[in-house]
């Protein structure tokens, strides 16, 4: 373990291999979360289940390839950080959308060229680190963290569709679940404190099973998979298709998901590099680089688009556990479970609340590290109204989804979600609020 | 810490053998999975543990239910016992109808509740003899709508009873769709063109909140309207889009050319709030004078939460 008592283990380090093989399984837990997006996509598109498995299959194999690719420090590509990859709910509703209209070959376009653009962008953030000062990153890192809430809440309260009835028991098993590891994470100390995740899942875990007998019952279902099971590659050879209707929401998605990633590549670096004094662009360019790859491979394996993790960031803030061989081991170990069904069911029954027991409690070092550097500057009257105004607007897309619906087109394209509305918000309300001190740094100049 | 090690390796181990060796469940023979709602899971088990109450105890049960109302009613559900004659033995939520007779009882669109249920527990298709209509809360002046499922049960004594339980506000399931289209189809095949009527009558099985069965020709044309009750209006079925320009009656066709039945999803508007919702259309083949036709329902999708 490192001198440094900052850190378990830094991020270049390679920690003992019992504890890398531990490490990357507890990160691997949450990136398991993600296994209920192409369900639910399968689901609304009322497919198969031989459908809904080959997608989570390659699904999975995307996710692994993109944590790979993301922890490489090669030149251009991988930002070095423990940042793993997963189906992140950015692309679902245009993913559902081009399958509505084009079906399945029109999806996996969508999904290729979204990751090009990604990449095409990475170098396009970097020379515009001027308009993004330190607390607008800030602000979009908080707002990472708040995208998560949503789906971490209701999995916690147990729910799995709108309107549906709540148990009792399941806010106990989430409530206990989360509780364990918090204690673990601040009165433990040793592999206690580093392996508080595991702890409070398979805790909560047995806790569900005793409490709800339907838990217990769930996992006979998983005796019905077999064991091992090699993906179907010869759906790669399926057609793809795009059409240019789709590219302007696109472009709008993919600067979303590109900023999502900016936001976690920021909040990796703090972590990693807290005595950087100012932002180092390059590992966050290769890393929205290796995304974009990612992102279009996934699109090449026809499985649901792949992002960076929040909630596996929040995790290793939260352990102090920053090795990026550890997103190594986590993709190669998530990577092995798609030919293995059987594993992979037996992992995706662990009961909702602890779930979402486990995205809030990594979620909290999201919101706070994006909330720490937002305030860590000196505050004056036009950061508040920047932070305040975007705020407000961007959240208001959640809260009010309906009032959006019948917001001219122009709104309903850019304004869909909090992260992308709030930040483009916050970097065109930086730039008017501040057109005085730009005006008078051109005139000293002359 | 080995001692830490060996625990919670030990811990693991545990774990992992009572997953593997699971448990039965006295609910796994009843049919649950084709549900997809907790509320609806839950009414069904609810219901079914009374019936079986009421098969051991007979009428010493009631005396028991009548004992716990507060169990056997809440804001979710609610239990009732009648006699198959449609007498009330029990209601927990509205004891004043204990005793009556209720066989000829209407709600506000004329449908017979008590004569649905003995319909619907002698049908083969309807597993859970499921009626959907109005009712109301015991201390409100509006209509509820309410989905119920049922029970027979024989007492030791003989008797023959039936206990249901109410759901108000009830979440719209496939399963439901699935009977009344099944149903029809059934009905059309044995009556022919006469069946045509009673599918459309708004006050019968086939129609309840915005479901309504629907049946057409394969070259479209209708025989009983999915959107207005005389079919004045001629509109190309097959060239119907949704709200994405998606063509679902064009491509359930096809889904049908192999099989007897499909679900097909599409995108509509939700009727409150305006955002676009999934719904799921079902189609069955039958036929009709020895012509294939066509029968259907739409429904809503379970949405995911938030």
């Amino acid at each position: 373990m490192a001198d440094d008592k900052k850190y378990e283990y830094t991020v270049n380090e390679v920690p003992p291999i019992g504890h890398l093989l531990l490490s990357a399984f507890q990160h691997v837990l949450i990136m398991v979360v993600a296994i209920g997006i192409p369900i639910i996509f399968a689901g609304q598109l009322n497919e198969s289940a031989a459908f809904t498995a080959s997608l989570v299959t390659f699904s999975m194999l995307a996710s692994g390839i993109g944590s790979i690719i993301q922890a490489l420090r090669l030149p251009y590509l991988g930002s070095g950080y423990l940042c793993p990859n997963l189906c992140g709910p950015s692309y679902l509703s245009l993913s559902l959308s081009a399958a509505w209209i084009g079906g399945l070959p029109l999806m996996r376009g969508i999904t290729i060229v979204a990751g090009l653009i990604e990449m095409f962008l990475a170098p396009v953030i970097q020379k515009l680190k001027s308009i993004f000062p330190i607390y607008v990153v800030g602000l979009v890192v908080a707002l990472v963290g708040i995208s998560i809430i949503q789906i971490s809440v209701t999995s916690f309260f147990g729910l799995t569709f709108q309107g549906d009835a709540l148990r009792n028991m399941d806010l106990v098993v989430g409530a206990i679940s989360l509780l364990i590891m918090v204690f673990c994470n601040i009165w433990g100390k040793g592999f206690v404190k580093i392996y508080c995740l595991i702890i409070g899942i398979f805790s909560g875990w047995i806790l569900a099973m005793i409490l709800i007998p339907e838990y217990w019952q769930n996992l006979l279902s998983v005796k019905n998979n077999p064991f091992f099971a090699m993906p179907h590659f010869q759906s790669l050879l399926n057609p793809v298709s795009f059409r240019f209707d789709l590219l302007i929401p696109l472009i709008v998605i993919a600067i979303g998901s590109t900023l999502k990633t900016f936001g976690n590549l920021l909040a990796a670096q703090k972590m990693s590099e807290p005595e950087l004094d100012e932002i180092n662009f390059i590992p966050i360019r290769n890393g929205i680089i290796a995304d974009g790859l990612a992102t279009t491979v996934s699109g090449l394996l026809g499985s649901m688009a792949v992002d960076t993790s929040s909630s596996n960031i929040g995790l290793a803030g939260a352990t102090k556990v920053l090795s990026r061989w550890i997103s190594v081991v986590a993709g190669v170990i998530f990577i092995g479970l798609a030919f293995f069904p059987m594993l992979t069911n037996a992992l995706s029954q662990i009961p909702k609340p602890v779930l979402g027991a486990s995205l809030i409690f990594s979620g909290c070092f999201m919101i706070c590290a994006g909330l720490i550097q937002m305030l860590e500057e000196k505050w004056d009257q036009r950061k508040t109204f920047v932070v305040g105004i975007a705020l407000f607007f961007g959240l208001s897309t959640a809260f009010l989804p309906s009032l959006y619906a019948r917001a001219p087109k122009f709104i309903q394209t850019f304004f869909t979600d909090p992260l992308p509305t709030a930040t483009i918000l916050a970097v065109i309300l930086n730039q008017i609020f501040n057109l005085d001190i730009l005006f008078k740094n051109i005139f000293k100049r002359d | 810490m080995r001692l830490y090690r060996t625990t919670a390796c030990c811990i693991l181990l545990i774990f992992l053998s009572l997953s593997m060796l699971g448990c039965e469940s006295r609910y796994e023979n009843l049919g649950l999975d084709v549900y997809q709602y907790r509320d609806t899971k839950d009414l069904v088990k609810f219901v079914y543990d009374a019936s079986l109450m009421i098969q051991r105890d007979g009428l010493q049960s009631v005396k028991h239910f009548k004992n716990s109302r507060q169990i056997h009613y809440s804001p979710d559900r609610y239990l009732y016992i009648y006699y198959i004659n449609g007498a009330n033995i029990y209601h927990a939520g509205m004891p004043h109808l204990e005793g009556k007779n209720l066989w000829d009882l209407k709600d506000k669109n004329g449908k017979k509740p008590i004569q649905m249920v003995i319909a619907a527990l002698n049908d083969k298709n309807n597993p859970h003899a499921w009626i959907h209509y109005s009712w109301w809360e015991p201390g409100k002046f509006y209509p509820v709508p309410k989905s119920s499922c049922h029970f027979k049960v024989t007492m030791p004594n003989g008797q023959k009873v039936f206990v249901g339980g109410g759901l108000n506000y009830p979440h719209e399931e496939k399963e439901f769709i699935r009977i009344i289209v099944d149903n029809a189809a059934q009905l059309i095949q044995a009556k022919g063109y006469d069946a045509f009527a009673e599918i459309a009558d708004p006050a019968s099985s086939y129609n309840f909140r915005d479901v309504k069965v629907f049946a057409f020709t394969p070259e479209g044309k209708l025989l009983i309207s999915p959107v207005m009750n005389d079919s004045i209006a001629d509109f190309k079925l097959m060239d119907c889009v949704d709200e994405m320009g998606h063509k679902p009656f064009e491509k359930a066709l096809h889904g049908l050319k192999n099989k007897e039945s499909v679900w097909e999803v599409f995108l509509a508007r939700n009727r409150y709030q305006r955002t676009l919702i999934k719904k799921s259309l079902y189609l069955r083949k039958t036929s009709i004078a020895g012509k294939e036709i066509y029968v259907g329902a739409i429904t809503d999708l379970p949405q995911p939460p938030g």
